[in-house]
């Protein structure tokens, strides 16, 4: 169980409307815990964006309450412990890698030696020397991190950091994102790619119209795993397994028997068919993919709306 | 504060739009205010042929600076805060440590410290303008007083500092440089320009005019030896009078610069940034 001192950042009711017709986010309750990397999923137009602005004071809520790292939003004290890049990466065109970053260095109040582990650490150190705008979208999401990580901050915000990588590109950023963190780092990674969450959250929150309409791990969100069983005489199958004691329910789907039980009862279960006579054709453990839970939660939001 | 007015510096000094600026405002002030006039036909200026002396420097260049210069300095100042939107990178600072007035606080600073090499540059090439004149009409080079250069330089700034809060203003309140330098080269054509005409035959107007960036700075430069004859032959920056004395322009024009950028920091403060 947190506590509330354990929270590096907690909504209650955030809401943001444009005009009298946009309702960008809706009654927000959120709460991130330090340490743990936690996922913001949601479609595109969802309210990811306006909800990590609002976070980092730069859009005003309409009403509800934020508090980030303890304190309210855009707060120098806070910004000072907070790394974030939302949306595109932006910079300086005209400005090197490394001149950007001494721009932000000094508003930051960081010492500029900094720069070059940052540099470093996102591997740009040999194209530092060039102009931010001849820089290709990876490397500008690569720089677009090492601003955010300038500061060695308590509390990183990253939407989409993967945007407009190639396949590669994707992979080490998701690497890298694992091992920010790691060392008690909390990060907040907004998406909408459901194989980045999967691999990198501790934690994921899912939202649809601007409402919060999920929250868990990644095995929660995914629900428990069931069994799948092809076997003939099907009926005979299923009241065979349904009388096992660890079964909580055995469904018939499109001539599978799709049994809800611990996965482990796989072998147990296969030698008890065959025992019995009944050819077992398929037998495997079957679990809904991060991918389809999102899509079946926004795609209800989809019908209702 | 010192280290964030360094960052703009930086941003400033690198910055290629800086140095266009710097140079096109040096070469067409020295154009219009020595080549031009001297090469047409000098014994009908205002001022006659001394007005293209060293002694005249400081009335000859200040001339220019309420108008011509302060379009320059307008355009410096929507650039230093307009193209941040464009960019996306106010976003990029208002994430980092600083409040958002920092952060206007720090490239209002910065901008009133690069529009000093404005000022010595123009004045620096004037000199040379005129002592080649000088030397050409065989004339004696005699140079201002050192005060009334100083003067002249301050005023100068003060006056590109007000038009350039004003492009600061503008930029914020466009987010962008597009509009608000078509709505600044609009309101010194057009508002202050054409009122400024017209104040001559319709008293009413005379008040208002009293008020404008135009008529403050020319008060100024003319405290300061700028010939009136000469600011009201000045193409589209003429402007006949009435003057205002110095010392209510100078008060005037800083209350301009302070109101420029409060209402700056005020609508940054409280607008979202997306």
């Amino acid at each position: 169980m947190n506590g509330p001192g354990d929270l590096v950042i907690e909504t209650r009711a955030l809401t943001k409307r444009y005009g009298d017709s946009i309702l960008a986010v809706d009654d927000l309750d959120l709460r991130v815990r330090r340490g743990e990397v936690y996922g913001f999923l949601g479609p595109n137009g969802a309210g990811k964006t306006t909800t990590l602005r609002m976070l980092l004071g730069l859009v005003r809520p309409t009403s509800g309450r934020v508090a980030v790292l303890g304190g309210p939003p855009g707060a120098p004290q806070g910004l000072a412990r907070i790394g974030a890049m939302v949306e595109a990466p932006a910079f300086y065109p005209y400005l090197s890698g490394r001149d950007n970053l001494v721009v932000l260095a000094r508003y930051a109040g960081v010492e500029e030696e900094r720069v070059e582990a940052v540099l470093d650490e996102v591997r740009l150190l040999d194209r530092a020397a060039d102009r931010s705008a001849t820089y290709s979208q990876g490397m500008k999401q690569r720089l677009g991190v090492a601003a955010a990580l300038l500061k060695d901050p308590e509390l990183l915000i990253l939407d989409e950091p993967t945007n407009g990588l190639d396949p590669a590109g994707m992979a080490e950023m998701r690497d890298f994102i694992r091992s920010l963190g790691k060392g008690g780092r909390t990060v907040m990674l907004s998406s909408h790619l459901m194989g980045e969450v999967e691999q990198v959250t501790d934690r994921v929150g899912v939202i649809r119209d601007g409402s919060l309409v999920a929250e868990g791990t990644v095995g929660e969100l995914r629900g428990r795993a069931v069994l799948r069983v092809r076997a003939e005489p099907r009926a005979q199958a299923a009241d065979l397994i349904r009388a096992l004691p660890d079964v909580d329910e055995v469904i018939s789907v499109d001539g599978l028997l799709d049994v809800t039980v611990d996965t482990s009862q796989a072998p147990a279960i296969n030698r008890l068919l065959v025992e019995a006579g009944i050819a077992v054709s398929e037998l495997y453990a079957q679990q809904d993919s991060l991918e389809n839970v999102f899509l079946e939660l926004t795609r209800s939001g989809e019908e209702t709306s | 504060m010192t280290r964030e007015v360094s960052a703009e510096l930086l941003v400033l000094r690198k910055r290629a739009a800086t140095w266009i600026l710097l140079g096109i405002w040096t070469l067409l002030g020295v154009f219009f205010a020595y080549v031009v006039p001297y090469a047409l036909d000098p014994e009908d200026s205002p001022g006659g042929l001394e007005q293209f002396f060293p002694e005249s420097l400081a009335g000859t260049l200040l001339a220019g600076f309420p108008f011509f210069g302060g379009v320059f300095a307008l355009m410096l100042g929507v650039f230093a805060l307009g193209s941040e939107y464009g960019w996306g990178t106010l976003k990029t600072l208002f994430t980092q440590r600083p409040g958002r007035v920092r952060v206007l606080g720090a490239k209002l600073a910065a901008l009133a410290i690069v529009l000093v090499p404005f000022v010595l540059t123009l004045f620096a090439a004037g000199a040379v303008a005129s002592y080649v004149i000088a030397q050409i009409e065989d004339a004696p080079v005699n140079w201002p007083s050192a005060w009334l250069l100083v003067r002249a330089i301050a005023a100068g700034w003060l006056i590109l500092a007000a038009w350039a809060a004003l492009g600061v203003l503008l930029g914020v309140l466009t987010r962008g440089t597009s509009l608000a330098i078509g709505v600044g080269i609009l309101y010194a054509l057009v508002i202050e320009g054409l009122l400024s005409a017209f104040a001559d035959s319709v008293s009413v107007l005379e008040p208002l005019t009293n008020v404008f960036l135009r008529a403050n700075g020319y008060s100024i430069a003319t405290a300061l030896g700028a010939l009136p004859q000469e600011i009201e032959s000045n193409g589209p920056g003429s402007f006949s009078g009435p003057f205002v004395d110095s010392l209510q322009a100078l008060a005037m024009l800083a209350a301009f610069i302070a109101g420029f950028a409060a209402l700056a920091a005020l609508l940054l403060r409280r607008r979202d940034v997306a």
